[in-house]
């Protein structure tokens, strides 16, 4: 009964993955058959830690995808409760409205989402810049400086991801029974020690799923970089999944791109099992 | 759990060898990859409704990816079913596409075709060992524009010819108040970036390749570096007002036409997309020669040709028709007053066409004041390296030169540095 299935995940999930591994430790070109593949061992895991080209534009593209998961989820996270909250307040009027709006920034196409964020954020002529104007602050150079260009993709992922954690974090609010608060309330609890005490302890199963699915979307980011910034400036939006793309397709250096892929690979599932691990020693109440 | 390099570099592989051997047993679709913009595409679409009435049977779609996508595109689905058949190719990429099996030798005809019809140079630079591999078709090459209205404002009278009287003029077209910079710099787009400074090297008496090793540490290179940390820390070039997107456009476009950028290094294609951004203002632009360097015999810039190839891994009956039809698309009857449908294509973007017969044709055309600046420099242009590990070259060097852009490295440590990855890179790709 599970031959099907169990087929169907050995040629689509863990064939291409085995492969993966195997060719990691070759030199081929991904634009040959696997035959002309020749094993160089860990040649290709020293050149990407090494001080080659190859190597600093690998490990300054690991940081980069390292710090945008990172910003990512600190935005994401928080906002996400934020707004969870405030429709979740059954009091709150158009809270339905809201909650589509903020579904809705979920649904268009990164494509489309991109264009516009090019053009929001155009140094000379975007809306943003004009904003800020109005308040006195001078315009900002987003996209085009290499201190503000990942930090712009963030805001740009935030954006567009906020409505779809927004919904997790109502669905987790929803599990919390009102009981629980109106007992805290008699016992003379109120605004925050409320928030504290109750809604975040019992958020902690959603929030721990929510950050898992936020860092692997991030680590995933690969449309804004490919369509508006190519990498740059000075490779300060060049993430994993754009280089490995650039090495293992454009340059045709599958051995290289497959040994990064690997090695993304490897430090996707310790990050991931290190949150998992955090989690479970958190004391149960 | 899963990663998209994984699917990627695998399903692609899997689906390659699954769909190689497939043929259509009567009519005959020809897909045409490219990056051109829509207005383009759409006078490719209309020659190719042209020819497919003289050739039943045979269907050519076309298909547009942005500049970025172009050679991935190429490498991830040339031979696979719905893979581009005819893809038009930078010739830069073309050593590596032959050496990959990835692109046609063309047969005969073509071939003769090609060595017959267009100049020697041209006819080399679509060929690997001796073998023709694509049609050429655009020829690129880059000179100084500026914009004349800005110049009179700030009291220039003519183009820089040195680069002393460039840099003067970078700093007198200078003004922070109106958030005006002198000359602009590319980012973020490899060719954008690399081939201004090639131009400036060239007109400086150096090059980025002498006998297939990287020269990057020469004098002539390090005076080019110099050039640009001098721009940058005058404040003459703001680094921040050079960026470009996907499509090569964004910042650095958008400055140049808004006339907040008096000067910048481009090439002749860029005609079509100042037209489009500037209207009737585009009569301010001009073009001149690239100025000269401290060590340079005179003005000199880069070229570069593009070319249309065929898949390898194309039936025999694609290969055939796409053959066919590029024989005829390239050819002296397919466009208007004895040119070819190509070069009324190329011509539509401001781009200097390369068949004989296409330049006599367009001789008028060529003699704007625009496009005249370019043919004029077009004799003494150095043609950009193309070698084993050119691309990866390129953005290595682009780095290094956007390091110094944003103040990252000093002109000294990139030049040291662009040398030692240029070394180790050329090396590796030609093992």
């Amino acid at each position: 009964m599970l031959a099907p299935g169990i087929g169907l995940i050995a040629v689509f999930i863990l064939v291409p993955m085995a492969l993966t591994v195997a060719l990691a430790f070759t030199k081929w070109s991904s634009q040959t058959p696997f035959s002309t593949a020749t094993f160089i061992g860990l040649d290709n895991f020293a050149e990407i830690f090494g001080s080659s080209s190859v190597g600093r534009d690998f490990k300054g593209a690991l940081i980069n995808t390292a710090l945008y998961a990172l910003l990512s989820i600190a935005l994401i996270l928080p906002l996400s409760i934020l707004f969870g909250m405030l429709i979740h307040q059954a009091q709150l009027r158009g809270a339905n409205i809201l909650r589509t709006i903020l579904f809705a920034t979920y649904m268009v196409p990164m494509i489309a989402v991109a264009l516009v964020f090019s053009k929001l954020y155009s140094p000379s002529e975007g809306p943003f810049n004009q904003m800020l104007g109005w308040v006195g602050i001078g315009p900002q150079p987003w996209l085009s400086s290499p201190d503000t260009a990942l930090v712009s993709v963030v805001l740009l992922n935030v954006w567009q991801q906020v409505g779809y954690f927004t919904i997790l974090i109502i669905a987790g609010l929803t599990q919390i029974p009102p009981s629980l608060y109106d007992a805290a309330r008699i016992d003379g609890a109120r605004g925050l020690n409320l928030f504290g005490f109750i809604t975040l302890p019992l958020l902690r199963r959603t929030l721990l799923f929510s950050a898992v699915i936020a860092l692997i979307n991030a680590v995933q980011v690969f449309e804004p970089v490919a369509l508006i910034t190519q990498g740059g400036p000075v490779g300060s939006t060049n993430v994993m999944t754009y280089y490995i793309r650039r090495v293992g397709i454009e340059r045709a250096q599958g051995g290289l791109g497959s040994a990064m892929s690997v090695t993304l690979l490897l430090a996707l599932v310790v990050t991931v099992t290190a949150v998992f691990a955090l989690a479970r020693r958190e004391p149960q109440r | 759990m899963t990663i998209r390099p994984f699917m990627g570099l695998f399903l692609g592989s899997a689906i390659a060898a699954l769909s190689t051997g497939l043929a259509w047993a009567e009519d005959v679709t020809v897909s045409f990859l490219t990056h051109w913009p829509p207005e383009t595409v759409a006078k490719l679409e209309a020659a190719a409704a042209t020819y497919s009435k003289d050739h039943a049977g045979v269907k050519i779609e076309v298909r547009a990816v942005p500049f970025g996508d172009l050679l991935t595109t190429l490498r991830s689905q040339a031979g696979q079913a719905g893979g581009p058949t005819i893809t038009g190719i930078y010739d830069l990429w073309l050593p590596e596409l032959a050496r990959d099996k990835l692109v046609n030798a063309a047969p005969e005809a073509n071939s003769t075709d090609v060595t017959t019809n267009w100049p020697k140079g041209v006819a080399t630079a679509a060929s690997v060992g001796g073998t023709v591999y694509g049609y050429p078709n655009e020829i690129d090459v880059y000179a100084l524009n500026y914009n004349k209205k800005l110049f009179e404002e700030a009291g220039i009278t003519a183009a820089p010819k040195t680069w002393d009287e460039f840099f003067a003029a970078a700093e007198k077209l200078t003004n922070k108040d109106k958030g005006q910079q002198g000359f602009g710099m590319i980012n973020s787009w490899a060719a954008g970036v690399v081939h201004p400074f090639a131009s400036l090297l060239a007109s400086n008496g150096g090059s980025l390749v002498v006998d297939g090793k990287p020269a990057l540490d020469s004098e002539n290179a390090k005076e080019t570096f110099d050039l640009y940390e001098k721009l940058i820390k005058s404040g003459a070039s703001v680094a921040t007002m050079g960026t470009a997107d996907a499509n090569t456009t964004g910042p650095f476009l958008d400055n140049f036409v808004s006339g907040k950028t008096g000067m910048i290094i481009m090439a002749n294609w860029w005609e079509s997309a100042l037209k489009a951004g500037m209207g009737e203002r585009f009569a301010d632009i001009a073009t001149a020669p690239i100025p000269v360097g401290p060590k340079g015999d005179g003005p000199h810039s880069i070229s570069y040709s593009w070319m249309t190839v065929v898949s390898e891994g194309a039936s025999d009956a694609e290969k055939k028709a796409a053959w066919d039809f590029l024989a005829w698309f390239n050819g002296p009857n397919s466009g208007a007053n004895g040119a070819s449908a190509m070069g009324d294509l190329l011509q539509s973007m401001g781009i200097l066409p390369s068949r004989t017969s296409d330049v006599a044709a367009f001789a008028e055309r060529l003699k704007t004041p625009f496009l005249a600046g370019y043919v004029d420099v077009l004799s003494q242009a150095h043609p950009f390296p193309t070698v084993l590990g050119g691309q990866e070259f390129t953005e290595a060097l682009q780095g290094h030169i956007e390091a110094v852009q944003f103040g990252k490295e000093t002109a000294a440590e990139a030049a040291a540095a662009a040398q030692a990855d240029a070394a180790a890179i050329l090396e590796k790709a030609a093992k």
